[in-house]
């Protein structure tokens, strides 16, 4: 009798399964598949983290990223590490030595840091700072900090601004610079390869022709020569602005081909047919049964295509035609490495190249596992 | 023989207009960018001390053809293109032919050598990748080609310079050694640049090797699963042997069909690489054109040069394809 039970009840369990797996939506399928990738999902834990600390970056960091922030007294400092135990005995909070800056004969009459191992200021949570605004709103608590004196996790650049703050303030940059640029490149896409797809024939023919045109013109040159014309004049808000266009621009045609793919496709099959019989207009056939049999597909590609964005963004700051130095981008912080100097004397001046290739790596993951999961015939293979 | 000769011709037309919207695009382009040549001249005299006025301007404009109209300029642009000729540079005052020289060749030497490097790299190891079982080959091979996106070419270029600078003493840049620099080509002068443009290559096939990687892989591990090869296997053909003559061949043509975009990519980090590097002889006029001077004209015929090789490599790739696929053969042919 009880066995029975328990069968029947697997057997429903099994039976609710079958059908969660057969009425699942396209997404709900590519998370489940998802899922199981582990290194995948390692990384977008990574990149959920990374993305949260981007938006939350003026909480997160102790100081202004700008030079309203800076540390006057420790131009190229080394970073300052938080300490529980030292000679003095332990404690729980940490803390970090104390600095002081002397300019006498002893040395040469040059400002000289030294670090007071006997002098501590304790690091505390929860500080009052400088004002910031997140969502619409003006803050003044940052996440840590200290009483007395200033804190450097990563040091201090050549100006006194800290490093820490700007790696967290140029991971939100760059990542706003990404978004823009796929979203103006999403929507070129989806316009362009959408009426090619869909309409077919010679629009298609032409579309194409001019889609393989753009992709053969060597993009970064061709948008260094049009960045080099941005006037000097322009505000970093403008010339970001700009910046991220570019980058949309930059990155269409591949997408917009997919999308085409996509359509041309699934425009063929019975379902359209059928909503067609049916006396369906064009734009509620794109509308209610084109779109969603490939938003997610649209999505990875999106993904995928987000590394590059942010790749190219550092490529142009890189060479001083992208974002300039009072905005904090990844790739003006990677320019900042750009001397034997640095490798010399400040290596922390690398930190950010490492937050920076970390999220590179972080999307590239997630990326390849989302189209490892939004592959329908994943599954069977192997 | 007809029919394929009829097909190259079609594929030469289909090219032949390609670069002719691509020229308009470039073309149109330098023209929406403020200012023209005749006031970036007129500027250079002003700071040389010459006074300038508006009329000056503008007969220098008449000189320069620019007050005709776009379509017209375009047009005589593109024939004088194709016919090797691409005026006189904006700022320099010095024709574009003789500034460029055998730079461009140079710079599309590099680009095709890290092309080379790449594919020779990334065919074996990307079929090793997408045949092999083992987990840690796997995602060993995975996490380099991954670090070929995520490391810029021009990170890895800056730490190995500076990382030479610091251990040797010697910063690797430039592409010959002074005393070749202006030397005719002979036996010594190649010794000495292929002794410099081995970085260079390397750098820029750094990223490329990590894309073809990804996609040798994907192409084979696609082909491996198809119903042919277990049929081969079936027949008893295994091993190497099997690989080779069934899913690599089918893996080919795609590889091949795509080797021109690769290229546009390798161009696309050319420019900072070779600024980092200061391979004056190559990518840096490029740098100096684009971003320095804001040269329209010398921009112009360095773009149109790239895009043209980008189209030459795409109309060569369709060609031999076609006569070494005999599914597109027949697809001409019947």
């Amino acid at each position: 009798m009880k066995m029975a039970d328990t069968n029947s009840y697997d057997a429903a369990i099994d039976q609710t399964a079958k059908d969660a797996y057969f009425t699942a939506s396209q997404g709900q399928l590519i998370w489940t598949r998802f899922k199981k990738q582990k290194a995948a999902m390692v990384a977008a834990w990574v990149l959920v983290v990374l993305i949260l600390s981007g938006i939350f970056a003026p909480f997160l960091t102790p100081y202004d990223p700008t030079i309203a922030g800076r540390d006057k007294d420790y131009l190229n400092g080394a970073p300052t590490v938080p300490h529980f135990c030292d000679d003095n005995g332990c404690s729980f909070r940490p803390f970090i030595y104390a600095l002081e800056r002397e300019r006498s004969i002893k040395t040469n009459f040059r400002w000289v840091t030294t670090v007071n191992k006997d002098k501590r200021h304790y690091l505390k949570f929860f500080v009052e700072g400088s004002e910031y605004s997140l969502f619409f709103m003006t803050f003044n608590t940052h996440l840590f900090g200290v009483d007395e004196g200033y804190i450097h996790l990563f040091g201090t650049d050549s100006t006194g601004k800290d490093i820490f703050s700007r790696t967290f303030h140029a991971i939100n940059t760059s990542l706003a610079v990404g978004t823009i640029g796929v979203l103006i490149a999403f929507v070129l896409a989806l316009v362009i390869g959408g009426i090619s797809g869909f309409y077919g024939g010679w629009a298609d023919s032409v579309i194409q022709m001019a889609t393989d045109a753009v992709r053969t013109i060597p993009a970064i040159p061709l948008f260094m020569a049009l960045a080099a014309f941005i006037p000097d004049t322009w505000s970093a808000e403008e010339r970001f602005f700009f910046i991220s266009i570019i980058l949309g621009f930059i990155g269409w045609p591949t997408l917009a081909r997919r999308v085409r793919t996509h359509i041309l496709t699934e425009r063929n099959q019975e379902y359209v047919l059928a909503a067609r019989l049916c006396g369906a207009s064009s734009g509620h056939v794109i509308r209610k049964h084109l779109l969603p049999s490939f938003t997610s597909y649209i999505i990875v590609d999106l993904v995928i295509s987000f590394p590059y964005m942010v790749l190219s963004e550092t490529a142009l700051s890189f060479i001083g035609l992208g974002l300039k130095d009072p905005v904090n981008s990844l790739g003006v912080m990677l320019q900042n490495v750009t001397s034997a100097d640095v490798l010399l004397n400040y290596q922390w001046y690398f930190i950010p190249v490492v937050f920076f290739i970390i999220l590179v790596m972080a999307f590239v993951f997630v990326g390849d596992g989302l189209r490892d999961a939004a592959d329908p015939y994943g599954d069977t293979k192997k | 023989m007809v029919q394929f000769l009829r097909f190259a011709f079609i594929r030469l037309v289909l090219a032949f207009i390609t670069l002719c919207l691509v020229s308009f695009i470039v073309f149109s382009l330098m023209e929406m960018v403020p200012g023209d040549c005749a006031e970036r001249y007129l500027a250079f005299k002003n700071s040389q001390g010459a006074q300038i006025s508006i009329a000056d301007i503008e007969a220098e404009r008449v000189r320069l053809g620019l007050d005709r109209p776009f379509l017209e300029r375009w047009t005589g642009w593109i024939f004088n293109a194709f016919q090797g000729e691409f005026g006189d540079s904006c700022i320099l005052r010095l024709n574009i032919n003789q500034l460029l020289g055998q730079k461009v060749w140079l710079s599309i030497g590099i680009c095709l050598g890290s092309l080379l490097l790449a594919y020779i790299i990334a065919i074996p190891v990307g079929i090793i990748a997408a045949t092999s079982r083992n987990p840690f080959l796997n995602n060993g091979l995975r996490l380099v080609s991954y670090l070929g996106l995520a490391l810029p070419n021009f990170l890895l270029a800056l730490m190995i310079m500076l990382f030479s600078t610091v251990m040797f003493g010697d910063s690797l840049t430039g592409l010959f050694s002074p005393q070749y620099r202006d030397a005719p080509w002979d036996a010594a002068k190649v010794r000495d640049f292929l002794s410099h443009v081995w970085l260079p290559v390397f750098i820029l096939g750094w990223s490329a090797t990590a894309f073809a990687i990804q996609t040798v892989r994907a192409l084979m591990s696609d082909e491996i699963s198809k119903l042919y090869v277990t049929a081969a296997a079936a027949r008893g053909v295994s091993g190497r042997r099997l690989l080779l003559r069934y899913p690599a061949r089918h893996a080919l043509s795609p590889i091949i069909n795509s080797l021109g975009f690769d290229l546009n990519r390798i161009f696309n980090e050319l420019p900072i690489v070779a600024l980092i590097l200061t391979l004056t002889e190559a990518g840096s006029l490029l740098i100096e054109a684009l971003a320095r001077s804001n040269d329209q004209q010398l921009a112009g015929a360095i773009i149109f040069f790239l895009t043209g090789s980008i189209v030459a490599i795409n109309f060569i790739t369709d060609i031999v394809l076609a006569l070494v696929d005999p599914r597109i053969r027949r697809s001409i042919l019947g």
